[in-house]
């Protein structure tokens, strides 16, 4: 192996921890020298090599002033690797001792994501995504992991009493000046909020709040409150980017999973780690 | 493969450690990073597929006996927007492969650089060999 492609794997490797992190590697983050405008270089987004620069200017807003979020968006609102590497300064995961027990006994193959199943809210994936915005709906569109999709109802009704329980649960989102705020109910209690598997039950509820905060850039704030699972709520603080080289490609995941039966060992992260 | 250069190579200030991620799994949790392979062989099936691309490869050893392998890539569309095609590894094709075997210990690994007889080559996640 040449020392260049060592290099490679190397930052590849790295900017994948930092975008499992919930977090776009910090020196791409706004470009390389001027990035947008003429003469900008390409580089490295997340997994992706040699990328169009992150465009950049102000957060462009709709024809009736409402922000636009339209795009396709590299990054996420946690850790895929574990969400408490992406707290907000100051909180803490606190699992209630049920919780703490089942995350010592999850498995690796039994991670909803290896089984090609939803990944939820707010865990991150490399696979870039999309935001749709119509008139009183908003869609959420994955690439991976997996192709799916999230509708978040934009024309201001309220939850339903009893929702149908859902992988996505059911969200109802709103506008806070210039930041997008998406507040979801009704979970199934299936996805793992990470590799190391920590898990939540049906009274989840998340609070995710999205401002983009330049033409390429946008913060993500989620927190989580389930009391069913948590001592106390915590927030998650990611980031995400506008990937400009490319459009949604396939991924459907289901097509040939062959890695499953050969998945063994606890719930771990890409480097083993386990909680 | 513990990952000497990558704070040099992202500027990232921190080690990491390969295989590299898998996106929908822990890679650590298929491929032991302490079991290498370095497998030069013919190859026999290319399967460009999700959530990995796979090909396979037969390796001849000394007495004449040969082994099949199948070794994974990353996905299509993480491969193909890092420069590789789907034909980028075909069918006939001589390839040296290093990398990561199973943890299972089957003749199953992850294909971390692929050398073919030209001297070019391809990675897991890409067909830059800059990594730029």
């Amino acid at each position: 192996m040449t020392r260049q492609l060592i290099a490679f794997a190397g930052a590849a490797v790295a900017v994948v921890s930092l975008l499992a992190q919930g977090q776009a590697p910090a020196g791409d983050a706004k470009g390389k020298g001027g990035a947008g405008k003429a003469g900008g270089k390409a580089g490295n987004v997340g997994l992706y090599q040699r990328q169009p620069p992150t465009p950049t200017g102000p957060a462009p807003k709709l024809a009736d002033g409402t922000p636009d979020l339209s795009g396709v968006w590299l990054g996420g609102g946690s850790s895929d690797a574990d969400i408490s590497r992406s707290l907000k300064p100051g909180d803490s995961v606190v699992m209630l001792p049920w919780a703490e027990a089942l995350v010592k006994t999850r498995q690796s193959k039994d991670d909803p994501e290896s089984n090609c199943l939803p990944a939820g809210i707010p865990r991150g994936s490399p696979y870039p995504w999309r935001i749709a915005q119509t008139p009183g709906i908003y869609f959420i569109v994955f690439e991976g992991n997996i192709h799916s999709w999230r509708q978040i109802f934009m024309d201001g009704r309220k939850h339903p009493d009893d929702p149908e329980l859902a992988w996505y649960g059911n969200s109802i989102g709103r506008w806070d000046g210039p930041t997008w705020v998406i507040d979801t109910v009704g979970f199934k209690d299936k996805f793992w909020f990470d590799y190391v598997g920590h898990p939540h039950t049906e009274k989840l509820r998340t609070i995710e709040r999205y401002t983009r905060t330049d033409l390429g850039n946008m913060s993500i704030e989620v927190t989580i409150d389930d009391p069913g699972a948590y001592a106390k709520p915590f927030t998650t603080v990611g980031r995400a980017r506008i990937m400009a080289g490319t459009e949604l490609l396939e991924y459907i995941c289901q097509e040939d999973n062959f890695d499953l039966q050969h998945i063994s060992g606890p719930a771990q992260g890409p480097g083993g780690a386990t909680r | 493969m513990r990952v000497l250069f990558c704070a040099l190579a992202a500027g990232l200030g921190f080690l990491a450690w390969g295989p590299p991620a898998m996106a929908h799994h822990s890679g650590a949790a298929v491929f032991d990073n302490t079991k290498k392979i370095d497998l030069t062989g013919v190859v026999t099936k290319v399967e460009w597929v999700n959530p990995h691309a796979h090909f396979y490869i037969d390796v001849k050893d000394a007495a004449g006996k040969v082994t099949s392998w199948n070794l994974e890539l990353a996905s299509p569309s993480i491969l193909v927007r890092n420069g590789w095609k789907r034909n980028s590894v075909k069918e006939g094709d001589m390839v040296t492969v290093t990398g990561s075997r199973a943890r299972d210990n089957s003749n199953f690994g992850i294909a971390q650089t692929i050398v073919f007889p030209d001297g070019h080559k391809l990675n897991f996640l890409s067909a830059f060999e800059d990594g730029k």
